[in-house]
């Protein structure tokens, strides 16, 4: 027997191997438990299946008020058998005698015996005896009853207890629910005594622990930089606040373009940068504005720090200063938009661009690298659609295609930087980049609606997403 | 990006050849165009701010025919010379909105959804281009309700008309201050003291622009011939707004005609294309598509451009409102679009250099790991944080010595944080109702107070009943001995020190400096019980938050 039993199962068992079928209550008694602790016994070893609770109903039946009254003075008819033993009896004097409704009842009932008869005289009606009165089935029940409360199926005469029910209060029934509890077939071997102490019941349950664990969307940043670094790209850091300059004018951004506005980009209060970069890097820069888009380009605008609204400033500015002729390098992490948070819309999220400069950089190549891409995350079923970055051209976003929203998501953006944007910062060769939010990819894996989930920091969704 | 609304049995129309609602579904996303939603025949799309040309479906209708072939090549629009149209330039305008350009279209037909249709090409050109009307602006008016010649002047801002959408006269000063435009865009005009206006023969007010139009000229679905009118800060950005215009109008049915302008620094406008030299081998170098130069000419027609071939170069004629095309890369996307993205094959080429992830990153991995085998979840919080941040952690004074970003659309994110530490308490506050003990942490980004140096931090905070100074102690060091192979001490910490963060966070008495190689790198200790407080937390917490970089450098 592999089973475990606790003292009280035990306690149970051996009291119901003596005697079969008992009440709570009785057992309670017989193993000096309270009763608390027989009920969850019965209730283990119930769901253990080694005993079975016996559901049942019974009337008892005890006498009323009415019958408790016949059984000490006789029913109303054996009381108006008394009054006329001497003689007739006019209805007037008996109607005295048995006083209420016991008078009715009285007559009636003697009629109905057939122990008296009624004669119609001058001075009324007159009761007389007809024939001798023989104790009835009725008054050998409620002697039986008596003060005592007995279950209705010990009541022999059905009969008599039918009768006895039609009139009014002679008859208490009252229906009390047992429960007896009787041990199964493989309980009744169950040796007690066998020692199993240190022994717990392995099967019960058991509290949920909880693994600690990296962040889910860190998870899905790390399998993004995997996939970089496996595809050749190389990691590079930089600050989360920039100089306008690299953020916006090195990218060919117009001074008074409305993405540089207050309400689009966070501007850090009271902080610029004197020389946000080389005096070549800015001469040329501003040659570009001023020539391609026809304005006066002011330094001002370019030392004003904001916090970087793309990644893409890090990487320009490492070509910038770098010139590598070939270079496959990514830079990772936090961007920010001046944005209204939402379930689609944070105002801080992480962004992943890649760059390639060198041999192998058509867009066509560009397009490889991403298919590749999506392939490493799981994602099979893309297309590639034109779309618009101010600071490149040709350029093109993925399509994915999410199977539980049954449509095209847009993923990541690409492009080959303009000449407007590389020739004046030395860069020679064309450039291809790309990249995006990772938030929208991390909420396809997750299944999530709400991007803001990610930053909510529910230890509950933390401890078992 | 800005949205159109689409009537596909309009756009069918439109285009007028053999082509199928579907096809054309299926193509808008070539041209650039992002299917937002569908209701039945009804599309909205978003387009690129780039391609104003896309704000009617009159400019995306041009860009289907090239797409699906039914007419290729450039749509050329002949402007008739007749002299009747003329707007003389007052020189009074040059100090505040110098320049107008304008031209006549006629004989068009106009219901309600060209209306609807021109009005939301106008308002993109006013936020776009026209950056929000300071830089130019469009005025479309009914022909035919002015007399020539009209002037472009300047007047008072007593100046009475009536405005468009009203039927009473208002002075200029009355519009500026009531009405929802002049509200919004009465900034674009400064405090000068006199504005910009254009008067007919007749001396009526035809328009005050960038404000509002008079009610006199509005165009309804009973005008016939249109009077457009860019007035502007810049000259070509005014050209650009007309060239999109007047092509758009003609697309719509409509004959252009001239309208002279005369004047200070203006000038009739001509809306001439241009004409740039392709080299044909830039299509293989950039696309890596190997195709004929017969095939580029007909990928650029296919875009609505022309293109012959000239020796050993290929002549491309730019029409004057594509000034979204700058130079040949430009031209090598056209040649993309129009031979299709959908034919371009990717490829895969092999990488000639090995991926490698940063020193900082491989650094932060092993200490996130080990944090995770001490048993601490990791939680993340935004860089940007509130001033409440500060306030709750007993460092009000702090936050004013903090980064601000200004104009934040959200109270939340108004300040950057300069440690990790608080946003982990808060975190701790918002789980009460989780089990315990709970362990976490954070790696980040902080800006220093008060050199406010970007840095890379470390946070961690343990709460449960149980939780001491002496087990996260152990801990830290614990992290910094597995993940970093670097010693640590702690140093009983100056508690009458205002400047260090430490006294205002953690209980006098339970908590210390953390030095590694001798420099101070943060604290470690409890939390006190006003800042508990002040978090509504009922359970110890313990904590610590370190520099990084610090101890990287």
């Amino acid at each position: 027997m592999s089973q475990v039993l606790h003292d009280i199962e035990k306690k149970i068992i051996d009291s119901l191997q003596k005697k079969s079928e008992q009440t709570p209550e009785h057992l309670s008694e017989s193993t000096e438990l309270s009763i608390d602790q027989i009920r969850r016994g019965i209730e283990w070893l119930r769901l253990k299946e080694l005993a079975q609770v016996n559901e049942s109903s019974k009337v008892a039946i005890s006498l009323g008020q009415n019958g408790i009254d016949a059984f000490k003075n006789g029913l109303p008819e054996r009381k108006l058998m008394d009054l006329i033993k001497d003689g007739p009896k006019t209805f007037d004097y008996i109607r005295k005698t048995l006083s209420g409704a016991g008078f009715n009842a009285a007559i009636a009932n003697a009629k109905k015996n057939g122990w008296v008869k009624i004669d119609k005289s001058d001075a009324g009606s007159e009761i007389s005896i007809k024939e001798k009165s023989i104790e009835t089935p009725e008054e050998k029940l409620i002697s039986l009853i008596g003060e005592k409360s007995i279950p209705e199926e010990q009541i022999e005469n059905k009969l008599a207890l039918k009768f006895l029910l039609q009139r009014p209060d002679y008859i208490i029934q009252n229906t009390e629910k047992s429960k007896t509890v009787s041990l199964s077939e493989k309980a009744l071997h169950i040796d007690t005594k066998l020692s199993d102490t240190g022994a717990i019941d392995v099967e019960a349950d058991v509290i949920a622990v909880h693994a600690a664990r990296t962040h889910p969307l860190k998870d899905t940043i790390d399998e993004i930089r995997e996939i970089f670094v496996k595809l050749g790209f190389s990691e590079i850091h930089g600050n989360l606040a920039q100089s306008s300059f690299w953020n916006f004018d090195a990218l060919f951004t117009p001074q008074d373009h409305p993405a540089r506005e207050l309400q689009d980009t966070f501007y850090i209060e009271d902080l610029k940068r004197e020389k946000p970069a080389t005096p070549i890097q800015i001469k040329q820069v501003s040659k570009s504005h001023s020539q391609n888009w026809n304005y006066d380009w002011k330094l001002l605008e370019a030392q004003k720090m904001v916090l970087r609204t793309h990644t893409t400033c890090v990487t320009i500015k490492h070509l910038a200063d770098m010139k590598p002729d070939e270079a496959r390098i990514f830079s990772l992490g936090r961007v920010f938009r001046n944005e209204k948070l939402s379930y689609k819309h944070l105002a801080e999220f992480n962004q992943i661009e890649g760059v390639v400069i060198g041999s192998n950089t058509t867009l066509r190549d560009l397009m490889g690298i991403q298919k590749e891409f999506y392939k490493q995350l799981g994602l099979t079923k893309i297309k590639f659609w034109p779309t618009f970055f101010p600071y490149t051209e040709p350029s093109l976003q993925t399509m994915v295609y999410n199977e539980k929203l049954g449509k095209w998501v847009e993923l990541f953006g690409m492009g080959i930087f303009r000449p407007e944007v590389t020739k004046p910062l030395g860069i020679t060769k064309p450039v291809l980049a790309w990249g995006g939010g990772i938030e929208r990819i991390a909420m396809l894996k997750y299944n999530l609606d709400d991007v803001r989930e990610f930053y909510n920091n529910n230890l509950n969704w933390l401890r078992t997403v | 990006m800005p949205v159109v609304e689409l009537n596909i049995n309009r756009i069918k129309k439109l285009i007028s050849g053999q082509v199928t609602k579907k096809k054309i579904i299926e193509n808008l996303p070539f041209l650039g165009l992002d299917i937002e939603s569908q209701d039945g025949d009804q599309i909205r799309v978003e387009y690129s701010p780039n391609r104003p040309d896309y704000s009617t479906d009159f400019g995306i209708a041009l860009g289907l025919q090239g797409l699906l072939g039914t007419k290729k090549g450039i749509f050329k629009t002949n402007i008739k010379k007749e002299g009747k149209y003329e707007i003389k330039v007052n020189s009074s305008v040059s100090k505040i909105r110098p320049f107008v350009t304008g031209i006549v279209a006629k004989n068009g037909i106009i219901d309600d959804q060209t209306i609807k249709q021109l009005m939301n090409m106008q308002e993109d050109l006013h936020l776009g281009i026209g950056r929000k009307r300071k830089k130019s602006s469009i005025g479309l008016h009914d022909l035919d309700k002015t007399s020539f010649p009209l002037t472009y002047t300047t007047t008072s801002r007593d100046h009475k008309f009536v405005p468009l959408n009203s039927t009473v006269e208002s002075t200029i000063s009355n519009i500026l201050t009531e009405t929802d435009v002049g509200q919004n865009y009465g900034w674009t005009l400064g405090d000068s003291k006199n504005v910009p206006i254009i008067i007919d023969r007749e001396e009526n007010t035809i328009s005050f622009p960038p404000i509002i139009n008079a009610a006199v000229t509005t165009v309804t679905t009973k005008t016939k011939n249109i009077l457009v009118e860019v007035t502007s800060i810049d000259k070509d950005a005014a050209e650009d707004m007309l060239s999109v215009v007047s092509t758009i109008l003609h697309v719509a049915g409509f004959q252009i005609s001239e309208l002279k302008i005369t004047g200070g620094k203006n000038s009739t406008p001509k809306l001439n294309s241009r004409i740039i030299q392709y080299e044909p081998k830039l299509t293989a170098q950039i696309l890596g598509l190997d195709i004929s130069i017969s095939a580029m000419i007909t990928s650029l027609k296919k875009c609505r451009l022309d293109a012959t071939q000239n020796g050993k170069k290929i002549q491309c004629v730019i029409p004057r409102y594509r000034f979204d095309i700058f130079g040949s890369m430009d031209i090598v996307e056209e040649i993309a679009l129009g031979y299709g993205i959908q034919n371009l094959e990717p490829k895969l080429s092999t990488s000639e250099t090995l991926g490698e992830k940063s020193v900082i990153t491989k650094k932060l991995e092993l200490i996130s790991k080990t944090v995770v085998g001490l048993g601490f979840t990791e939680v993340l919080n935004s860089t940007l944080t509130s001033e409440n941040s500060f306030v709750l952690t007993n460092r009000a004074q702090m936050g004013s010595l903090s980064l601000s970003v200004l104009d934040s659309k959200s109270q939340e994110h108004t300040i950057l944080r300069d440690l990790i530490l608080p946003g982990l308490i808060e975190n701790i506050s918002k789980n009460i109702h989780e089990s315990y003990p709970q362990k976490i942490f954070e790696t980040g980004i902080v800006f220093r107070t008060p050199t406010k140096y970007e840095s890379q931090h470390l946070g961690a905070v343990m709460a449960y009943k149980e939780s001491n100074f002496s087990e996260m102690k152990a801990i830290l060091q614990s992290i910094l001995k597995t993940g970093l192979k670097l010693d640590m001490t702690t140093e009983f910490p100056n508690e009458n020190s205002n400047t260090e963060y430490g006294t205002r966070i953690f209980s006098k008495g339970r908590f210390a400096k953390v030095l590694v190689q001798d420099i101070i790198v943060g604290y470690v200790g409890e939390i006190n019980s006003d800042v508990l407080d002040n978090f509504k937390i009922r359970t110890p917490v313990v904590g610590f938050d370190i520099d990084l970089s610090l101890i990287f450098e």
